[in-house]
């Protein structure tokens, strides 16, 4: 009751100042502001990395043909031109304790594809019946490719939703037959939606062909692999099957020790990684901006309140006169610095959210505004409150009433 | 008789950077009955305000012993002192103390803000009708005349209903007609039943009261009673109306 009533006295004190009041804020709403547009930013990218790392499969390990580095991105697929892995690489592959799907894929971007008057691009993968498994992704309409089809080398593709919007815009796709280069395919299925590709391209603007077909029919590379996706038992066990992966690949292509890999392999760790690397230091930037405006904000409630406390020395030595305690004192102050610093933690939040939105709006990157954020804001508002706030209010409630009042 | 405060031997040294000593009250004993009006009367820097602010509970002498209403204030820990000011004593000083760009309503009710009353708007608008500024309740300190601006300084002093008033030469900023008005708004307390003490310099303002104190250098030097003290409303009526104009 009194504490209740203290308060909205505290309030009506801080309103008949609003510049004070405001000037007070500014740094406290810039620091929170900040925090926010980080965390926002943290969170939307963090959303960003578990959907890649999804879509990339968080027990997959991808071998690529070819080496080559790749520095700060995530490697794009290679293809047949450069495929160099062989059947024996797959078969020792397969026997690495802890394997437990191996899926080789033929991979060629950017072939045209017609059907009647429509024509588009897309990148068409021949693939063995376990990709479907290795990538939790079947066919959501028609079949996906069997093992018959890889056997007898058919002539039958599964297509992905982009492609089907590309070519079928509004006829059934199923049973049509399509021109992959100048090749007839029977569409014998629609591919299950997924979005973003491991590397960040579209995923269902894809043509999936049966392993055999694409390597004698399509692609011309009836001898090597373009790429082997594995999976493994257990995420805890990507290093080591990273390594195996490497040493059987090395011994078998005859690479002496001072050669370079002539292949690459990719696993979520590795996103994470370099994901991680990149937004990081600019991370770091802001929150340090965000750590050093809540400081100087900090910093300018004390000194404005300690300087109000000299200014109010009539003020407080009447309250004591009338009744009010040293504690009642310390309270008043530091309410009115929790005041100052809770306002301006709302009103940087509110300003962050802006920020955010803006910034989703002009750079596209995604962002989420969450409760945690909320609540962080809350959490260092009340903090800068209480630590700026406890100097001035102690230095009011010990004032002297005779001497104050003077 | 009912003795409210009974000071015996005040003493108060101020020490100014050690080395020098102030003895701003010696060996003041006063006792002053339930329902007085006394005076406390004595040049600048005779120990007035020093000994009004022990009296009222805001600092404590550094010898000698003060009961208030039987109680002994020497033994009390801060807090109760703080609660003793909130409950049973209501100050009135020279330069009013307002709280500025705060109505008369809010200065009044700042006691009850320390208190457990519930009633606080109430009992705030009561004490301004007490001192006859009804029609002023939502009026700032710099929209009021000096005169009305001590009236609701004297409405926050009453607001707790305390026993006794303790007034620092609450007229010492008016000019006459004022300084008159405040007179008879104490001896209308009086008249009520309170307790009032009445500090200042002026002989003229202290024989309103029934008893004046005559203090110098921080000791008692007499101890007057006034059989027929001024009365402040009577002295007013017969101001020319001239004065009321200028004010
Ligand atoms: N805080 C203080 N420190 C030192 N000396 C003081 C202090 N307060 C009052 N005095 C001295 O004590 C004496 C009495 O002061 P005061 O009670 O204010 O007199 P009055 O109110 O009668 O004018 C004066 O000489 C004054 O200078
Ligand atoms: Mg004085």
């Amino acid at each position: 009751m009194k504490i209740l009533r203290l308060t909205t006295n505290v309030f009506k004190g801080l309103g008949k100042n609003k510049m004070r009041s405001f000037l007070m804020m500014v740094g406290v709403i810039i620091g929170i502001a900040t925090l926010i547009v980080i965390l926002s930013i943290t969170q939307g990218a963090n959303k960003k990395i578990m959907a890649r790392i999804n879509n990339f499969g968080p027990n997959a390990i991808m071998v690529h043909s070819g080496g080559g580095k790749m520095r700060g991105q995530i490697r794009g697929p290679s293809t047949v031109s450069m495929a160099n892995l062989a059947r024996k690489d797959l078969q020792n592959i397969s026997s690495i304790e802890g394997v437990k799907i191996v899926s080789p894929f033929q991979l060629k971007m950017d072939m045209p594809i017609k059907y009647q008057s429509q024509f588009t691009t897309t990148t068409v993968m021949g693939v063995m019946p376990n990709w479907a498994d290795a990538w939790k992704r079947g066919a959501s309409k028609g079949d996906f490719i069997q093992t018959e089809d890889v056997e007898l080398l058919k002539k039958v593709c599964v297509i992905g939703q982009t492609v089907k919007k590309e070519l079928f815009p509004d006829s059934n796709p199923i049973g049509a037959e399509l021109l992959i280069g100048k090749v007839k395919f029977r569409v014998q299925g629609i591919l299950q939606k997924r979005g973003a590709s491991p590397a960040g391209t579209d995923f269902d603007n894809l043509v999936i062909i049966p392993f055999s077909t694409a390597s004698r029919r399509l692609m011309n590379q009836p001898k090597y692999i373009a790429m082997i996706r594995v999976i493994v038992d257990d995420p805890s066990h990507l290093k080591i099957i990273s390594q195996q992966i490497s040493q059987i690949l090395r011994r078998n292509h005859h690479l002496a020790s001072q050669e370079e890999d002539d292949f690459k392999l990719t696993s979520s760790t590795q996103i994470v990684k370099m994901i991680k690397s990149v937004s990081g230091t600019l991370h770091i930037f802001l929150l340090l901006i965000a750590g050093l405006s809540l400081l100087v904000g900090g910093i300018v409630i004390m000194n404005i309140m300690l300087i109000s406390v000299s200014e109010r020395k009539h003020e407080i030595g009447l309250r004591k006169a009338v009744g009010a305690r040293s504690k009642d004192i310390l309270l008043q102050f530091i309410l009115e610095s929790l005041v100052i610093t809770l306002t301006g933690g709302i009103l940087g939040f509110i300003v962050g959210i802006l920020g955010v939105k803006i910034m989703e709006w002009v750079t596209n990157m995604p962002a989420v505004v969450s409760w945690e954020a909320l609540a962080l804001a809350f959490g260092f508002s009340f903090i800068v409150g209480i630590i700026f706030g406890v100097q001035p209010a102690r230095k009011a409630s010990r004032l002297d009433p005779v001497e104050a009042l003077r | 008789m009912n003795k409210i405060i009974q000071a015996k031997d005040i003493t108060q040294i101020y020490r100014k950077n050690g080395a020098v000593t102030v003895k701003a009250l010696q060996d003041v004993s006063v006792d002053i009955e339930k329902g007085e009006f006394a005076a406390i009367m004595g040049a600048s820097g005779s120990g007035k305000s020093t000994l009004m602010n022990i009296l009222g509970c805001l600092a404590r002498p550094t010898g000698g012993e003060y009961f208030l209403d039987g109680e002994n204030v020497n033994q009390l820990s801060d807090d109760d002192l703080a609660k003793i000011r909130n409950r049973k004593i209501g100050f009135v000083f020279q330069l009013f103390h307002l709280l500025p760009r705060t109505d008369s309503l809010e200065n009044v009710e700042l006691p009850l803000l320390y208190s457990d009353r519930s009633d606080i708007t109430k009992l705030a608008q009561k004490a301004l009708e007490v001192v006859g500024l009804a029609d002023r309740i939502h009026h700032y300190p710099a929209e009021l005349s000096g005169g009305q601006q001590q009236r609701v300084a004297i409405a926050r002093a009453l607001v707790n209903n305390p026993e006794i008033i303790l007034a620092d030469e609450p007229t010492g900023n008016l000019d006459s007609r004022a300084g008159l008005e405040v007179i008879s708004v104490f001896q209308q307390l009086h008249a009520e039943g309170k307790t009032v003490i009445l500090v200042t310099h002026s002989r003229e303002i202290a024989e309103h009261a029934n008893r004046i104190i005559l203090i110098k250098d921080g000791r008692i030097t007499g101890d007057e009673r006034a059989q027929n003290p001024l009365n402040a409303r009577d002295e007013l009526e017969s101001l020319p109306e001239e004065t009321e104009v200028a004010q």
